[in-house]
């Protein structure tokens, strides 16, 4: 399984650790469409603890972490 | 026993004591952004006695500030925030040296305003002012203790120059920036106050500085987690 942790208002109105199979997604893009999150709000991607582009191909045992962008207050 | 003073508290502190305090009082710290996340930061590194605080931000006081920004009261309403904060400040601490700079930190000027700090704390709302404090750090080699909000949520990310991941080795996807960002003081407290405890660790030399770790506080579900982040090989930060 992949494990996708979201985070901050990613959380609103989904689950904080969302799994998928890896026969349902591709690529982190796939993932973060298939959780309705637009493109251009994630601000961190991370595969693993690494950055990660939104085409980067995921596999099984990954931990996905995506994260919106923040301010100073 | 020795008389007591503002800092007899913190001296009681075995991390810190006597030698702790003149590396303090010997420090000096550049805040960059004097807001919600600011406010924390400046009045405990204000009060704990860092000898020399620079407190940076270009914008006037405003009222939509009063729900979070504690350094400025109504009155202060169309002020300079840098000055009016060191005016706050040096009346809870006149031992130490505040100054004010009342700039846009910008590609020229950024090397120069940020040089000399032992330590720089980034409390500002732009991801685009984020980079420039981060590369200015990376070049100069000072320490980056980064901190954001939004509503709810925050997160810390102490930066070692090459030696930690830093904002740009994760902030590959290109977010669009809504402005202005939820707000919620107590969580700027919060966070701050995280910033102010994570930049005296290193001014003290301490063990245990979260390098390497993103520090994340959910305030609906009460919890914090660690997100070990990684060095991105082709960052600009391993150049």
């Amino acid at each position: 399984m992949i494990e996708v942790r979201l985070f901050a208002t990613f959380r609103e109105g989904r689950e904080k650790i969302v799994y998928f199979k890896p026969e349902e997604v591709k690529t982190a893009g796939d993932i973060i469409h298939a959780l309705n999150i637009p493109e251009e709000e994630v601000a961190i991607c991370l595969i693993n603890g690494f950055h990660s582009k939104l085409d980067a191909e995921v596999k099984d045992a990954d931990v996905l972490a995506v994260f919106p962008p923040v301010g100073g207050g | 026993m020795a008389a007591e003073n503002r800092y007899s508290r913190q001296l009681l502190i075995s991390q810190l004591g006597e030698a702790g305090q003149e590396k303090l009082a010997r420090s000096c710290v550049t805040v960059v952004g004097c807001g919600g996340l600011g406010s924390p930061v400046l009045t405990y590194l204000t009060l704990a006695g860092v000898g020399h605080i620079r407190l940076v931000d270009c914008d006037t006081v405003s009222e939509t500030n009063l729900n979070r920004q504690f350094l400025y009261r109504e009155q202060d309403i169309d002020q300079s925030k840098s000055r009016q904060a060191a005016l706050f400040l040096k009346e809870r601490n006149s031992k130490i040296r505040l100054e004010p700079i009342e700039a846009v930190l910008t590609e020229e000027n950024a090397e120069q305003i940020l040089q000399g700090s032992d330590v720089v704390v980034d409390c500002v709302d732009r991801i685009s002012v984020r980079r420039l404090v981060g590369h200015a750090c990376q070049k100069l080699e000072i320490s980056l203790i980064e901190g954001g909000i939004h509503g709810f949520y925050g997160y810390v990310l102490p930066v070692q120059p090459g030696k930690s991941a830093c904002l740009e080795c994760l902030e590959t996807n290109r977010a669009k920036e809504n402005l202005p960002v939820p707000a919620l003081g107590a969580v700027a407290g919060l966070i701050g106050s995280i910033q102010a405890v994570e930049c005296m660790k290193v001014l003290l030399n301490l063990d245990g500085v979260h390098f390497g770790t993103l520090l994340q506080y959910d305030g609906i579900y009460g919890e914090f987690e660690e997100i070990p982040v990684k060095i991105r090989p082709d960052c600009s930060c391993q150049k």
